[in-house]
């Protein structure tokens, strides 16, 4: 029982519910502003009745040629409205603007690679590893690059996963 | 920043990038030589400089970039021959806006814009410059400039967010709103529409102006497809439809959404209100910014007629059916929902049924009642039930979870799910203790016994079941309230701490922990928890209420100028950057964020925490230096002698404050940080319902601006009594060789004045009040909710009487102030002290309250006597014996030995309490041993669920490695340890405090 929503600053002094939660960063205001001033587009979050903030997406949309793609910056779901497929709901908007607006080739994402969970959730949503990104996460943890191919991708080509693991300072971006 | 480089001023890209190479990699030392050759080369290039006062500026040393920042600007200015471009200007400003003078930077851009009167670029910086400083009306003017040289829809567009600002944020009045929808569409008929943020703009101007109708007009009109998505463009139709007044239309629109996406709640809501022709749903959901939502879904009694009524609530059965029909899984509850919500909205009419509304509730639970949010999502419809329907439908619920039994995880959810509806509609709070015990133990066990369900995730997510302790301990804490054994107290920690042994990671139950701790005078052990919540950023402005009030009123000073430090560089640094994201922003064409932007900037300049950290900051510093009145003044002297402040006070009474708190996390006995129902006696169920919640909240809102505006007062008055108070001894020059100002007596007067006025009395009564008290007259009573207030006003009372006499002259028969202060202060700081029990075996005790009576009046006290004191040193420079002064200096001299001697004597009464509890060794048995009651009514049969589950022959092996781990691991002694430990921390911070006031009260009075 969703109501999705662009984000807006005062969502902001409302999700504490969902930020507390110890694998979900909160950011400097600079960092989501910069996301709604740049991206409004790809921030969005789900209300549930009574006006509780359920979780929220924040990405955005960068790359030259065939690497145009919607990136998936953040996503996250409260405790309370876990287990009921709303993350996918937020993943499945973010790609469709990524698709159907920015005519977007791929969706891709970070992940840690010890964060099993997750990563089997981008697998269902069918997303697969394209890569391993050696010490990603503060230069400590392996992360994993994870895509998805949009409809302008005809041939999947964005998503033929790469033999070898990459550094960070081989990323195109951030 | 390497990016910005070019040909500025004429100095060739490869001079440039190793200084701003140097200055990206933070070698600044290294860039100020490239710096140096680089104006040896070019020694009258304004950009030269300002990359030199940039770097002057990272290495810290602001007067000299200032400097060298004001000879660029000269050079710009009077150097005819010199070129100049947005590089130099924006190096400049960026020197400039660090060092506050964002004026400057505007001025050089206002100058080059004047010099060169086309040139967009220094257009577009001039605009930024007028962005920054939130001059909505010259960046209006300078983007109509750039619209006429350019004739881009964004000019015109920032001109529009320009007038916008000025009229919602600013003191434009409304009719300009008509000047942008003018320009607006004369761009339009020119050069059409083509970004969709535009449109919205456009819209919401006429929305603005109650002008539905054109806005429709647009929206359904060619420039409609800017508005890609179109869910969105049909719920902006239906918003301006109904707000217009077309009910039947937006319905109709409304449905359209909502076929699209059933599960959108909102949209159905909207739908039904229009269906009823009841907007207030549209009205609130605009621009929603409460951070508390309203427990109570409003709607109004409709004004239909019977039938009217009937067929549009069959209409909107069918369209729900359709809908239900159509659902392809059980991830779409809406529908569902909305069932329910139609036999709502009959029963509300007075044509309802609320059988069939708990038919739809039991249907829906059939379906949903395992999801953890299901209680959340019906609470609003059970309220509508009576006592007796409810009790059915838990009975009905309860049915249901016996009943279907195919997966334990949902049988699971399910039972979670009844304890929560019974939690919300009240009656956890009418069962018997007994009853309610059992109903603790029960959830305890149900929380063990399925362990097993989780043994295969990951430890990251969250468990099966985690909901149960938290609900557990709820009951715990109700339990401790109503018997007042200590040992549910002690119960409710232990699952909690067990919960957390088991996963660490459960931010509810650090929660409930931390406000346990602070409850029991475990501040220490309370702040640990709070602390690995990893409050930050914006969290600081939602959440730090959890602890920052506490930590206040305790003497754990060193945390508390942390907590305050951090949240206030946070707000300060948002304030700084805000502007440069607005003009993001505008760069991005995200004109509804521009709007967005200014507005979140204004509410969090608005808050009442942020307000009541700048004020707390220096008063707790003041607190810190009570001890030395030199230090004292020197903290005074930074706030401008406390008059920065007072006109604080005055804005506080002008503007209206923002609440931005998230209160909802707080756990039910402490719903406000200045609530803890554990300090009242048990009144059963009453306070629990949503609008005891509001009113609470309200009130709580009402004594925040009064306290706010009584602290504002403070420092202010501290100084004003030092003033006041070194001016009683007769034939001295103040220390800095001034003469007393009789306006300052007068002043500290007016203050007093104000201030109690804010404890709701007027001065000449609050005095007389005094000494009605002080002398037996008048019952305490009247001081007991603002005890510190009061003392804080006696003390400032005696200091202005020293110079003024009139409190003596007027109740000459009561004897003077000193006596006055000296006794109350003794007497109450006794009584606290009396009081208090053993800090172990006393939860809720009144430390935080002794802590702020010496912390606070009686340290501005000392502070009177050294002002006093200081004067009546004996010195070699005084002047002959025996004069009239020197009698009246021997009389006071007289009263502050007797003062000192009296304040020594209370504070060695704490210190005595306060040795006492420290010294004492069997407390951590004694918590243990409240667990351990034999009788058949009385704590520890939760615990004992716990210890069973832990004790080493029942752990089951088949929970797995990581449960039996944390099962073994748990250990019950070291958390009474902790507590223990944590309330000595705590005693030994104020112990440490009383010491060093003694010591320095007693080398004092051996120079007298």
């Amino acid at each position: 029982m969703t109501t999705i929503r662009r984000f807006s600053c005062n969502d902001l002094l409302r999700f504490a519910s969902v930020n507390l939660d110890h694998l979900t960063e909160t950011f400097n205001m600079s960092f989501y502003m910069t996301y709604m001033a740049r991206w409004p587009d790809y921030f969005h979050v789900a209300e549930a009745p009574g006006g509780h903030i359920m979780g929220y997406i924040m990405g955005k949309v960068e790359g030259q040629g065939e690497s145009w793609h919607g990136h998936v910056t953040a996503v996250t779901v409260a405790p309370e409205y876990r287990r009921q497929q709303l993350a996918k709901k937020l993943m499945n908007l973010l790609e469709d603007v990524s698709d159907k607006i920015d005519k977007a080739y791929f969706v891709d994402l970070f992940v840690r690679a010890s964060n099993t969970p997750a990563i089997k959730m981008y697998e269902k949503l069918d997303y697969i590893i394209y890569r391993r990104v050696l010490r990603y996460y503060s230069g400590e943890e392996d992360g994993l690059d994870m895509r998805k191919a949009l409809s302008r991708d005809v041939e999947k080509k964005s998503i033929i996963p790469l033999k070898r693991p990459v550094t960070p300072d081989e990323l195109e971006y951030d | 920043m390497a990016s910005k480089l070019g040909l500025a001023c004429g100095i060739p890209e490869r001079r440039v990038r190793p200084i701003w190479d140097a200055i990206d990699s933070r070698q600044f030392k290294n860039a100020l030589k490239h710096c140096t050759t680089l104006l040896s080369k070019y020694p009258n290039s304004p950009y030269a400089l300002a990359l030199k006062a940039l770097v002057l500026e990272r290495m810290g040393k602001d007067e000299e970039a200032f400097s060298v920042c004001l000879n660029a600007k000269e050079l710009l200015y009077t150097n005819d021959s010199v070129l100049i471009d947005d590089l130099t200007l924006s190096t400049l400003q960026i020197v400039f806006q660090r060092l506050n003078h964002l004026d400057m930077a505007t001025s050089c851009y206002e100058y080059a814009c004047g010099k060169f009167p086309n040139n967009l670029d220094l257009m577009m910086g001039l605009f930024n410059c007028y962005v920054r400083e939130y001059s909505f009306i010259k960046q209006q003017q300078i983007a109509i400039k750039m619209y006429k040289i350019a004739g881009e829809e964004r000019f015109l567009l920032w001109a529009v967010c320009s007038i916008q600002l000025q009229v919602l944020c600013g003191n434009g009045g409304e009719k300009l709103l008509l000047l942008a929808e003018g320009l607006l569409k004369k761009h339009i008929a020119s050069h059409s529409l083509h970004e969709p943020e535009a449109l919205i703009v456009y819209i919401s101007l006429l929305e603005q102006q109650s002008k539905y109708g054109d806005a429709l007009e647009l929206l359904t009109g060619k420039f409609g497809s800017l508005i890609m998505t179109e869910v969105d463009r049909l719920r902006l139709q239906g918003r301006l439809l109904a707000r217009g007044g077309d009910y039947a239309a937006a319905a109709s629109i409304f449905q359209k959404v909502l076929e699209l996406s059933p599960d959108d709640w909102e949209c159905f809501l909207h739908y039904l209100g229009c269906l009823l022709e009841d907007d207030s749903s549209l009205c609130k959901g605009a621009n929603n910014d409460s951070t508390y939502p309203l427990k109570l879904m409003e709607s109004q009694v409709s004004h239909l007629t019977d039938e009217a009524f009937g067929s549009r609530l069959s209409n909107a059965s069918s369209l729900v059916q359709k809908l239900l029909t159509e659902a392809s899984n059980d991830t779409v509850r809406c529908p569902y929902l909305a069932n329910i919500e139609i036999e709502r909205r009959k029963l509300l009419h007075g044509k309802g049924d609320a059988d069939k509304l708990m038919e739809a509730l039991v249907q829906y639970f059939f379906r949903f009642g395992h999801l953890a949010c299901f209680a959340s999502d019906v609470e609003i419809f059970s309220h509508i039930l009576d006592l007796d329907k409810k009790t059915k439908l838990l009975e009905k619920l309860m049915e249901c979870c016996e009943s279907i039994s195919t997966c334990p995880r949902k049988t699971l959810g399910q039972y979670i799910t009844v304890f929560k509806i019974q939690n919300n509609v009240g009656s956890m709070f009418t069962l018997p203790i007994n009853e309610l015990e059992t109903t603790a133990i029960k959830m305890t066990e149900m929380y063990c016994d399925n362990l097993s369900l989780s043994k295969d995730l990951d430890a990251q997510e969250s468990m099966y079941g985690e909901d149960l302790l938290s609900m557990a301990c709820n009951l715990l804490v109700q339990l401790f309230w109503r018997t007042r054994h200590i040992g549910y107290l002690v119960e409710s920690i232990m699952i909690l701490e067990f919960g957390l042994t088991v996963r660490r990671h459960v931010w509810q139950y650090k929660i409930l922990l931390l406000h346990l701790y602070s409850h029991w005078n475990s501040l220490p052990l309370a702040y640990e928890w709070y602390k690995t919540l990893d409050v930050k950023n914006i969290l600081l402005e939602t959440v730090s209420h959890h602890i920052l009030p506490q930590m206040l009123a305790s003497p754990l000073w060193a945390d508390s100028t942390d907590i305050l430090r951090d949240y206030l560089r946070f707000m300060d640094d948002h304030f700084r950057e805000s502007a440069d994201l607005t003009f993001l922003a505008y760069r991005h064409r995200s004109y509804s964020k521009v709007i967005e932007f200014v507005q979140f900037k204004e509410r969090l300049q608005q808050s009442s925490q942020y307000l009541m950290a700048k004020l707390e900051l220096p008063i707790l510093q003041l607190k810190q230096k009570a001890n030395n009145i030199e230090e004292g003044e020197g903290i005074l002297e930074s706030l401008k002698q406390g008059v920065q402040f007072l006109e604080l006070s005055d804005e506080i009474k002008s503007k209206s404050l923002t609440f931005n708190e998230e209160l909802q996390l707080r756990p039910w006995w402490t719903p406000t940080y200045d609530k803890n129902y554990l300090l009242e006696p048990f009144e059963g169920v009453s306070y629990c319902t949503g609008q005891t919640l509001d009113d609470q909240i309200k009130k709580s809102q009402v004594k925040v601006v009064k306290t706010l505006e009584k602290r504002s007062l403070l420092p202010r008055i501290v100084y004003l009594s030092i003033q006041c108070a070194s001016s009683s001894v007769k034939g001295s020059v103040e220390a800095n060789g001034s003469v007393f100002d009789p306006k300052l007596s007068s002043e500290l007067r007016l203050l007093l004045d104000r201030y109690a006025n804010v404890l709701g009395i007027s001065f000449q009564d609050a005095v007389g009040l005094a000494f009605d008290i002080s002398s037996g007259l008048k019952d305490a009573e009247a001081w007991s909710c603002n005890l510190i207030d009061w003392m804080n006003f006696l003390v400032f009372l005696n200091a202005w009487n020293l110079y003024s006499h009139e409190v003596d002259r007027d109740s000459i028969k009561h004897g003077s102030t000193w006596l006055l202060v000296n006794s109350i202060l003794k007497k109450y700081i006794l009584e606290k002290v009396g009081l208090m029990g053993p800090l172990e075996s006393s939860p809720g005790c009144d430390l935080p309250n002794l802590v702020l009576l010496v912390t606070e009046p009686l340290s501005w006290h000392i502070m009177v006597i050294q002002s006093c004191a200081r004067l009546l040193l004996p010195s070699g420079k005084r002047k002959k014996k025996g004069g009239p002064s020197d009698h009246c200096n021997v009389q006071l001299s007289q009263q502050v030995q007797d003062s000192i001697q009296s304040v020594c004597e209370t504070i060695e009464l704490v210190r005595k309490w306060l040795n006492q509890q420290i010294s004492k060794s069997d407390k951590a048995e004694s918590i243990l041993s409240s667990l351990r009651t034999d009788e058949e009514l009385g704590p520890g049969k939760v615990y004992r669920v716990v210890e069973t589950l832990t004790s080493s022959l029942t752990i089951d092996k088949d929970l797995g490695d990581r449960f039996t781990q944390a099962l073994q691991s748990w250990s019950p002694a070291d958390i009474t340890r902790k507590i223990i430990t944590s309330q000595g921390t705590a005693l030994s911070n104020f112990l440490s405090i009383c010491d060093s006031k003694i010591k320095s009260l007693k080398e004092l009075k051996a120079h007298l």
